[in-house]
């Protein structure tokens, strides 16, 4: 089915209520035209959009379709996980908001009706002292699955980690997901790399499962999934700091 | 007939001392088919295409399994469908059904028993590509699962390199051993005895595949008289003349073969263009109308031949003050389902497999085996990336066990004028690898920089290394080398120029064109290249081995030579001077010794017509007959080898592993450049190509013999994105006698140093050595957790 | 579904100035089109997914995988392929800056990256070594002449500048 008719009406990226809406068929190629990739609270948006896919295809893909594959290599699904994102599905029947976590059950599968269509995704616009940061890894630069990806939405209030959510490629099943319980631990912390250090060391490797394939093994993604976190915190705070 | 005496050796010896200086040899000129590639008009084979109306079709329906036998096979349902014209299976051959290249080991159109997942089993006929598809899913074969054997270790003992038991692949051959080769110099033992340092170690380098931009296509026409034209994207159309002559059963000069130019070869269009070339031919031949067959990037990956993997072992022996006492190697190498090259990737492996020094004592034995892996063949280097890359490291590992730098050990082992190699072949002259080096120290900063990355601290950390590297010119004890060209010098001046030589992006024949202007007096612009084609080009051998320059230049020589004599003669005969006094700088023609006495070029050419003095002659260039004693590995395996030092630059970052590129230094000892242009563009592409297989590259089977990454999104070639910021290139010219003008080939040299040099890099950078390919991000981290330097 | 079963569907697309209409099978390509319709073969399949460049067209000023765009998706919209740069007889700046840094070698890349560098040029007419980088990271070189095409893009951007889009060139 093709929806390319339907371009101009959901390719759009609007504040409304609070929120941001981002429509279905907005491109990354679109994305990089708006607020989003300069607005320092934002900037995940602008990472991904480096290392998405290649030129040939940032005008071609769509940020629904990305989300609809539902693939643990859904760079936007893993990021827009971190900004508690929900999601507009509409039919003839009516329409509903559903948020992420609860629509993308496992890989390629969707909690949504076939007559159902992604319309558009909205998440609440991020106060002062947010900012965001993602990161990919692989033994080339661009054109990649990535070993390993990482998301995270960070606040810093007097140094410290007054809020912060981290996602990755995979965390317990085949699709992105957030690591709540390294969330817990960093919330209300001091932020320093010893703390990440902890987080990472202590406490997330219980919650995450790493397996090996044809790509690299478990224990070298376990470890780059540390180094991702802590470098990825580093990047929003110094965003949030410096604002750079 | 004593071969060294032939008169074509005599002119090519006579250029060499004569000429010093040149007019086109040596410069940046722009190729002869830079504009029609520039405007998107040159036409690659499946171009073709949009030019013939009434086309069919040719998919080919592949193995389900990587070893199973065929007990039988039914096509009626796929015959059934509408739009299909023909299904063709192994009965329907009406030559012999093999396309090996070396050993007839290979049938086009499996038929007992498939041996790799790209297997092709039928042939579908039909009126669009997609019906031809659809048909293809409509074949039905019983098969009979056979175990799949993708570790070459299951074949052969990695120590005796006897063959173990197993279920054979190639049981009508009642072995899985396809060759052997081995070199015994000195006494290894004594050797070893002798030696205050010894450094042993295993090496392994990946499947690596060409990845060239075009996928293979051929399209067949059928001709009045009976006759099939095949245009297929082959780096040796003579070669597919042969192959599908024999497929079809017809003699060659019904079978005329057609080479445009290839987006990419490296190797890989050597021997499947003869498959997918007698695809379309037999299709053509049982349909009458053209056939068109066209790899999808898939077909290519899982339907061509691969890079053998390699597994290395190797021991080294030095005296303390750093001399090479003694060199013990095991090579393994993995052919796939099919021999293809292999024969002859081992034996080059083998020739070279000590590095370019002196050695007094080797002991080397080289085996290659069948695996039901997609089969390995010719590619860029063809066995000297893999040595290289365990040689160089053991050098490297040799310096820091003796606490020599490793620019120092080398020069104190490298082969110089006057030496003999491991092999007792005397280099009496063009040896130029010690400026090579010192020029590549000198150019990359090399002294400065080892002692300053030497205190580093930091998880983020630089490092330079070093890699040298020989190349035997051209095809050696392989077969007959030969090469031939034809220079027609036309009515009206212009120049028509034929050869079987191929462009698959390397340019080498407008160093032929350089050669030729050079000699004739005439500027490169009024060459037309005519496109190699069996109906009309010379026979010049295959376009392989980095030969082109060494031995298509020769015959280039000799052609132009012959050319020039008559010209002189008439010129002078019309100037009234002597022959040896005719300057041709072409539109003028005059005696050097009084200038006023002058023609045009137009003029002399017509003159030569009227006389009856043939402006058309044949250039025949065959090289000196290699030796090469199988018993000892003894003799002159190559007429002259190119050298190479190589220097890269890395970055590591610890915490990831991750190695980037910063840098690459490369110095090649070619002779002579001829096309300066395409030696600089050899030097940085064949540093790219290097890198994704240093660092990114590999074909990964699964225990099932299927491909994981069959595409170009899971098989990492170099993005603009990693190539390093700069790559400098530095020429030597240590000419050779016998090469045009000295000069020897780079096609191939320019890959075999960098995966090493940029893994003593690595090495030097954050002290750990990965000994197998690709040295990943995984492969450092891990080495470096595991060695405790480094901790999250 | 069988291939004879699907409807054609009639399309209309402007390619390199000119208004095309054509009938399309609904799972053909833009890049069917453009090479096996209109017999625009600048425009190569060297991987049909999207990952190697080759086939890179710009369609209503966005660089994009015309194997992944189906023909009825590109209806009504304006195409520039290689064959439409320049009129006749003529080099663009960036053919004329590939040519004057000897870039050259296979050429089957080529036409996907001059398309990337006239994207890039038409946008940014003054780009730093990272922009050109990154606006070409989506055309795969097997031969290696990125560092070229790095010098090549510059080069076209002064030409540019300095007035000089076309080029005489003796064919």
């Amino acid at each position: 089915m093709d929806l390319s008719g339907l371009k101009d009406k959901l390719s759009y990226v609007r504040k409304v209520n609070g929120n941001i809406a981002i429509g279905a068929l907005t491109t990354p190629e679109d994305l990089a035209e708006t607020f989003l990739h300069k607005d320092k609270k934002y900037l995940g948006f602008y990472d991904i959009y480096k290392k998405f896919a290649s030129p040939i295809l940032k005008p071609l893909a769509t940020i629904g379709g990305n989300i609809g594959v539902a693939v643990s290599a859904s760079d936007y699904l893993t990021f827009l996980l971190t900004l508690n994102a929900k999601v507009k599905l509409v039919s003839v029947e009516g329409e509903r908001l559903v948020s992420l976590e609860e629509l993308v059950v496992e890989k390629r599968t969707l909690a949504k009706d076939p007559n159902e269509l992604i319309y558009e995704i909205i998440f609440p616009e991020l106060p002062e002292n947010y900012s965001t940061a993602f990161m990919k890894i692989d033994r080339r630069e661009v054109i990649i699955t990535g070993y390993i990806t990482t998301a995270v939405c960070l606040k810093i209030e007097d140094n410290k980690i007054a809020d912060v959510r981290i996602a990755f490629d995979r965390v317990n099943k085949r699709i992105p997901g957030r690591a709540k319980k390294t969330e817990e631990f960093l919330k209300g912390k001091e932020f320093s790399v010893d703390t990440i250090r902890e987080a990472y060391n202590k406490v997330f490797p219980a919650e995450i499962v790493r397996k090996s394939d044809f790509r690299a093994s478990g224990e070298y993604r376990l470890d780059l999934s540390k180094v991702l976190m802590k470098r990825t915190l580093l990047q929003a705070k110094s965003r949030i700091v410096e604002g750079v | 007939m004593a071969l060294s005496t032939a008169e074509y050796v005599r002119i090519i010896e006579e250029l060499f001392e004569k000429v010093k200086k040149f007019t086109y040899v040596g410069k940046h000129m722009q190729r002869w088919d830079a504009i029609e590639k520039i405007l998107g008009k040159a036409r690659f084979t499946a171009d073709y295409a949009n030019l013939y109306r009434n086309l069919v079709y040719v998919y080919s329906v592949r193995a389900k399994y990587a070893h199973a036998k065929i007990r039988k096979i039914d096509v009626s349902e796929a015959e059934k469908v509408s739009g299909v014209l023909k299904v063709i299976t192994p009965k329907d051959i009406p030559g012999v059904n093999d396309v090996g290249y070396v050993i007839p080991d290979q049938p086009l159109l499996a038929y007992s028993k498939v041996r790799y997942i790209g297997d092709t089993v039928a042939l579908i006929v039909a009126e669009d590509p997609y019906i031809a598809e659809e048909a293809g899913e409509k074949v039905y074969v019983d098969y009979e699962p056979l175990p799949v054997i993708i570790d070459p270790l299951e074949i052969v003992d990695p120590v005796t390199l006897e063959e173990k038991k197993h279920v054979l692949i190639h049981d009508e051959r009642e072995s899985d051993i396809v060759a052997r080769y081995r070199i015994r110099t000195g006494d290894v033992k004594k050797g070893f005895e002798q030696s205050s340092v010894i450094v042993e170690n295993e090496y392994r380098t990946q499947y690596a595949e060409h990845a060239y931009m075009e996928p293979e296509a051929a399209l067949a026409i059928p001709e009045p008289d009976g006759g099939i034209t095949i245009i297929a994207s082959t780096q040796c159309p003579y070669e597919a003349r042969r192959a599908i002559s024999k497929v079809l059963g017809m003699p060659f000069n019904k079978v005329r073969v057609v080479a445009p130019p290839l987006g990419g070869g490296f190797g890989g269009k050597e021997d499947v263009a003869n498959e997918i070339g007698a695809k379309a031919a037999i299709a053509t031949l049982l349909t009458g109308r053209p056939a068109i067959a066209v790899h999808t990037r898939e077909e290519s990956i899982i339907g061509h031949s691969k890079r053998h993997p390699a597994i290395m072992w190797y021991k080294h022996g030095a005296t303390r003050d750093g001399k090479l006492v003694a060199v013990e190697a095991r090579i393994i190498l993995d052919t796939g389902a099919y021999a293809s090259l292999g024969p002859f990737v081992a034996w080059r492996a083998t020739v070279h497999s000590v590095g370019p020094y002196k050695v007094p004592n080797a002991k080397v034995d080289t085996v290659t085996v069948y695996t039901n892996g997609v089969y390995a063949g010719a590619f860029r280097g063809f066995g000297n990336p893999q040595i290289h890359f365990a040689v160089e490291q053991q050098m490297d590992l040799l310096a820091e066990e003796l606490g020599m730098d490793p620019v120092e050990f080398r020069l104190k082992n490298i082969l110089r004028n006057g030496d003999r190699t491991v092999h007792r072949q005397l280099l009496d002259h063009g040896v130029g690898l010690e400026e090579a080096l010192v020029k590549a120290a000198e150019a990359a900063d090399w002294y400065r920089k080892r002692a300053e990355y030497a205190k580093q601290t930091g998880t983020v950390r630089r490092g330079i290394g070093v890699a040298l590297l020989w190349h035997g010119n051209s095809i050696g004890a392989e077969g007959a080398d030969y090469s031939a060209v034809s220079i027609i010098i036309n009515r009206d001046g212009s120049i028509t120029f034929r050869t079987g030589l191929t462009d698959m992006g390397q340019g080498a024949i407008q160093g032929l064109i350089m050669l030729a202007a050079e000699v004739l007096g005439v500027p490169p612009e009024y060459f037309r290249v005519e496109m190699p084609d069996t109906a009309s080009v010379p026979d010049a051998g295959p376009t392989v081995a980095s030969r082109t320059t060494a031995m298509g230049g020769n015959a280039t020589l000799v052609a132009a030579y012959k050319l020039r004599k008559k010209l002189n003669e008439v010129a002078a005969d019309m100037l009234k001077c002597s022959p040896d006094d005719i300057e041709i700088k072409a539109p003028e023609v005059y005696c050097r010794g009084d200038p006023a006495r002058k023609i045009r070029w137009i003029d002399l050419i017509e003159e030569c017509f009227w006389r009856g003095v043939s402006l058309q002659e044949y250039g025949y260039y065959r090289a000196p007959k290699a030796r090469w004693d199988d018993e000892v590995g003894h003799g002159e395996p190559y007429f002259t080898y190119t050298f190479g030092a190589i220097m890269a630059e890395v970055v590591v970052d610890m915490e990831t592993g991750k190695t980037y590129v910063e840098r690459i230094v490369t110095a090649y000892d070619i002779g002579r450049v001829v096309n300066r242009v395409g030696a600089e563009l050899h030097a940085e592409g064949g540093a790219i190509q290097g890198l994704g297989y240093a660092l990114m590259e590999e074909i990964v089977h699964s225990p099932e013999g299927k491909v994981w990454n069959p595409n170009l999104y899971a098989y990492y070639i170099p993005t603009i994105l990693d190539v390093p910021k700069e790559i400098i290139s530095v020429f030597v010219e240590a000419g050779y006698i016998r090469g045009p003008f000295g000069a020897k080939g780079l096609g191939e040299p320019s890959i075999n140093g960098i995966a090493p040099a940029i893994a003593n890099a690595i090495a030097n950078a954050v002290g750990v050595r990965i000994k197998s390919l690709p040295m990943t991000p995984e492969k450092v981290y891990l080495e470096l957790k595991r060695k405790g330097l480094i901790k999250l | 579904m069988s291939t004879e079963e699907y409807p054609e569907i009639e399309i209309t697309l402007n390619v390199n100035g000119k208004d095309y209409t054509v009938k399309v099978k609904p799972y053909e390509r833009l890049l069917d089109v453009l090479r096996y319709k209109l017999g625009l073969t600048s425009v190569k399949e060297g991987c049909g997914r999207g990952e190697c460049g080759t086939c890179a067209v710009i369609m209503d000023g966005k660089l994009v995988a015309s194997c992944l765009v189906l023909a009825v998706q590109a209806r009504g919209k304006k195409i520039l392929t290689l064959e439409g740069l320049t009129p006749p007889g003529k080099l663009h700046a960036i053919q004329k800056a590939l040519l004057d840094t000897y870039a050259m070698q296979c050429g089957f890349c080529f036409p996907g990256v001059i398309m990337a560098m006239k994207s890039l040029l038409d946008r940014n007419p003054d780009p730093t070594e990272d922009e050109i980088r990154e606006a070409l990271s989506g055309n795969l070189c097997r031969c290696g002449s990125y560092l070229r095409f790095i010098k090549a893009a510059k080069l076209a951007a002064e030409y540019i500048r300095k007035g000089q889009v076309y080029f005489e060139f003796k064919g």
